[in-house]
């Protein structure tokens, strides 16, 4: 079989926690931006307008969520009663907010028919809090092309593609959410820099990839997070096959990140192919990750990989690119390649995470070919007791120039081309609808489901305190 | 004729489209064992330029069909003639045969991801030597043309039959046209490349999207379509259609020299689409993603899950 292994080296990934808690160490609020605004009279349901109090009660005033949203103006909340709803509804009004009335039975099933639970196609402003989204063929929560989303109290379950998925999007927050069962990535933002966004307080397990971003990452924070029993935990990627390659700027800290080596999961070709690995870089680059906590992994707990592109569709950008903003790069007429592309993770820091039993190796950086020293990526402070190549907190301090004298480059090395053999006799994926997952869990609930004002996504996400993150304790 | 009956009625039910009194040979029509034209380009006209690159740049839906079967079966050249065509791939529609009709197909399964998309597409079977290879996927990307006002795109009308490319070229078609590839990259050749072992072999055909308003197909397949050019459509077929661009993606790797396709040799690339959607999903797709020019969603080199 010709499963794509070299193209794993660079792949998407997904994270979860336990239960989504609030993290007291992140802050602000987001900004109500819009007061809530009716034009509507006042009418007795079911009605096609709006009513004055800008609520709009599914399924008491509107059958659907579908003709809630679309009888929805900026400023309005939708609020959905308990129940089941076999519905793929698509969202186009900016700043409306979106809300079961309880996280867990508040239910949008797919029915393994249905594409995704809701599809937020360049609306801006548009939040989704309080409900679970299951059995659908795609993505539990989608959002593209917006300007401000977010997505809080989010539950996705056993989703054929994503569990919650954010493309070429800004402005964006997803927080105290679970995905669980996707092939690809439980939680993902691709193809956007600046992204200005930020992860936190999420679980996301049993997935082929925890956390995964293509092409993103400028001010995008994955916080106080949990990634454990995927294929792979918390894996940026860089890829031409879509816009705004390399993936950069993406910090990581303060996450939990264990056992990803779960081989009964649904996965994509390049999750089987990271498989092992804690924090992933496939041909990142200026990625930042600190104070995490890994452990439990066949491979590696922080990784930094080249990602071979054999299909490529555009050159690598060079260094002095790489903070061309998304816009710009889109206006760019593609250069047609003339052989593969070798993204190699580069300039990327790793500090005071705590590592243990990481199998291959605790921290690893591993090329196919370049000098590991041309690469930038350095290591310091990092509790750990085994590397590739060894002593690589030696050879690769951060702050100074890395240097080929600073020791043996060579010895331990982390030889991921042996990768692609391995991805060959690892587990196969395990198709999606049927894949053991555990329970559908009872999370918490959003704090007063019924009563809390509407307050549509933020543009600008909220401010993380980083110096205030402290590496997690230990859970299992 | 109770067939044709029935087409129309689903069609005039579907989308309102009102069809032209002649007959086509189709689906419903007479069979057509005229040849097709010798050079479809020189009808149809060709894309200003490949279509391939990075997505994301442009709106776009894309659905991804695990192959179905083969048959030596036409449903749009050699209607209710079993047996009388080439061999064929087919992808989409589990029913798909010389006997489909609008109705039938509409009734049928998918082997697509997208589970409304029930549109039935084929493409000639490729055979290294004398074996026939089973294609992994065919992936269906759908667009507003080149330069084309995403806006002015309508969906397709329900029971649309189009061929692109030439089943009897003997020289190199338009890479625009046709084209094959490695996995999703961008580079594009006439002939079969040496592929990667993990990135497999593709054959890329793009449809024309300008539509005369009043066919949903003519005898020879050809007259009612034309590609856009400089982001207009001619007078004469003045419907912005979406640009679907039909990819068809074998596992197979490695030496191509042995490599031709059931319709001749390796120049001979086409490939075949009649509109089954569901009708009001297919709506849905143009309006959100193309009309909004938004991307809701990309495909990879990958395999999936």
């Amino acid at each position: 079989m010709k499963r794509s292994l070299r193209a794993l080296i660079g792949v998407s990934v997904l994270g979860l926690s336990l239960v989504a808690c609030g993290s007291g160490d992140d802050e602000a609020e987001v900004p109500n931006t819009e007061a809530p605004t009716s034009e509507a009279p006042a009418t007795e349901a079911p009605s096609t307008e709006a009513p004055a109090d800008g609520v709009l009660n599914v399924p008491a005033d509107y059958a659907t969520i579908q003709a809630a949203v679309d009888a929805a103006v900026e400023g309005d909340l939708i609020l959905i009663a308990p129940g089941t709803y076999n519905e793929a509804v698509q969202v186009t009004t900016n700043n409306i907010v979106i809300r079961g009335l309880d996280r867990n039975t508040v239910i949008m099933d797919g029915n393994f028919e249905l594409d995704n639970g809701f599809r937020v196609v360049g609306a801006s402003g548009v939040a989704i809090e309080n409900m679970t989204a299951m059995n659908y063929t795609k993505n539990g929560f989608f959002w593209t092309g917006s300007t401000g989303y977010r997505g809080s109290y989010l539950t996705a379950w056993r989703n054929g593609d994503y569990g919650i998925y954010a493309f070429d999007s800004v402005g964006g927050l997803l927080e105290n959410s679970y995905a669980a069962g996707s092939p690809d990535a439980g939680f993902y933002i691709g193809q956007c820099y600046p992204c200005d966004a930020v992860i936190r307080n999420v679980v996301s397990e049993h997935n082929g990839l925890g956390y995964s971003g293509t092409n993103s990452g400028g001010n995008l924070l994955i916080v106080n997070s949990v990634f454990r029993r995927n294929r792979a935990g918390v894996v940026p990627n860089s890829g031409s096959y879509e816009l705004c390659y390399p993936e950069r700027k993406t910090t990581i800290v303060g996450n939990q990140v264990y056992s990803n080596n779960q081989p009964d999961t649904p996965a994509i070709d390049v999750a089987i192919l990271a498989m092992g690995n804690g924090i992933l870089s496939a041909g990142g680059v200026q990625n930042i990750i600190e104070r995490n906590r890994v452990w439990d992994h066949d491979k590696t707990g922080i990784g930094l990989v080249p990602f071979l592109e054999e299909d490529a569709n555009d050159a690598i950008p060079a260094k002095d690119a790489w903070d061309m903003p998304c816009a710009e790069q889109k206006q760019l007429m593609p250069t047609l390649p003339d052989g593969p592309l070798l993204w190699d993770s580069q300039d990327t820091e790793v500090r005071d995470n705590v590592l243990e039993d990481n199998r291959r190796a605790d921290i690893a950086v591993g090329s196919a070919g370049t000098n590991l020293w041309e690469l930038g990526n350095c290591f310091e402070g990092n509790t750990f007791t085994t590397s590739a190549p060894l002593d690589l907190e030696t050879l690769a301090p951060c702050g100074s120039p890395l240097s080929e004298t600073a020791g043996d480059w060579t010895a331990g090395d982390l030889m991921v081309i042996t990768w692609l053999a391995d991805a060959e006799t690892a587990p196969p994926s395990v198709d999606w609808k049927t894949a053991t997952l555990p329970d559908l869990p009872q999370l918490e609930n959003m704090p007063d489901a019924a009563t809390a004002p509407a307050v549509p996504a933020s543009a600008t996400p909220p401010t993380i305190d980083l110096a205030a993150i402290t590496v997690p304790d230990k859970i299992s | 004729m109770i067939r044709r009956i029935t087409f129309l009625l689903a069609v005039g039910v579907l989308s309102g489209v009102a069809c032209a009194p002649d007959t086509p040979n189709g689906m419903n029509g007479a069979h057509d064992h005229s040849s097709m034209p010798v050079d479809p380009a020189s009808v149809m006209g060709e894309p200003d330029r490949p279509i391939a690159g990075p997505q994301g740049a442009v709106g776009q839906f894309v659905v991804e069909c695990p192959y179905s079967h083969a048959l030596p079966d036409d449903p749009i050249v050699y209607p209710g003639d079993a047996g009388a065509s080439h061999m064929h791939v087919f992808f989409g529609n589990v029913g798909a045969n010389a006997m489909s009709t609008l109705t039938t197909l509409l009734a049928g399964d998918t082997t697509c991801e997208q589970a409304l998309d029930t549109a039935s597409y084929w493409a000639p079977a490729l055979y290294d030597g004398n074996e026939m290879l089973i294609p992994e996927k065919s992936v269906a990307y759908y667009r507003a043309g080149l330069d084309v006002e995403p806006t002015a795109v309508e969906a397709f009308p329900a029971g649309l039959a189009m061929i692109a490319g030439d089943a009897a070229a003997t020289e190199p078609q338009p890479t625009s046209v046709v084209a094959w590839s490695c996995g999703s990259g961008a580079i594009r050749e006439t002939t079969p490349p040496d592929c990667p072992d993990d990135r497999g072999l593709r054959l890329d055909v793009t449809f024309p999207d300008c539509w005369d308003g009043a066919h949903l197909d003519v005898p020879g397949h050809r007259e009612h379509m034309r590609y856009s050019s400089g982001g207009e459509c001619p007078s004469t077929h003045p419907v912005h259609v979406p640009q679907l661009i039909f990819s068809v993606a074998y596992s197979f790797s490695g030496n191509p020299t042995g490599l031709k396709l059931a319709s001749g040799g390796v120049l001979t690339g086409h490939a075949d689409f009649v509109n089954s959607w569901n009708q009001a999903k297919l709506l849905d797709e143009v309006k959100y993603c193309l009309h909004r020019d938004v991307v809701c969603g990309v495909t990879s080199g990958r395999i999936s899950g």
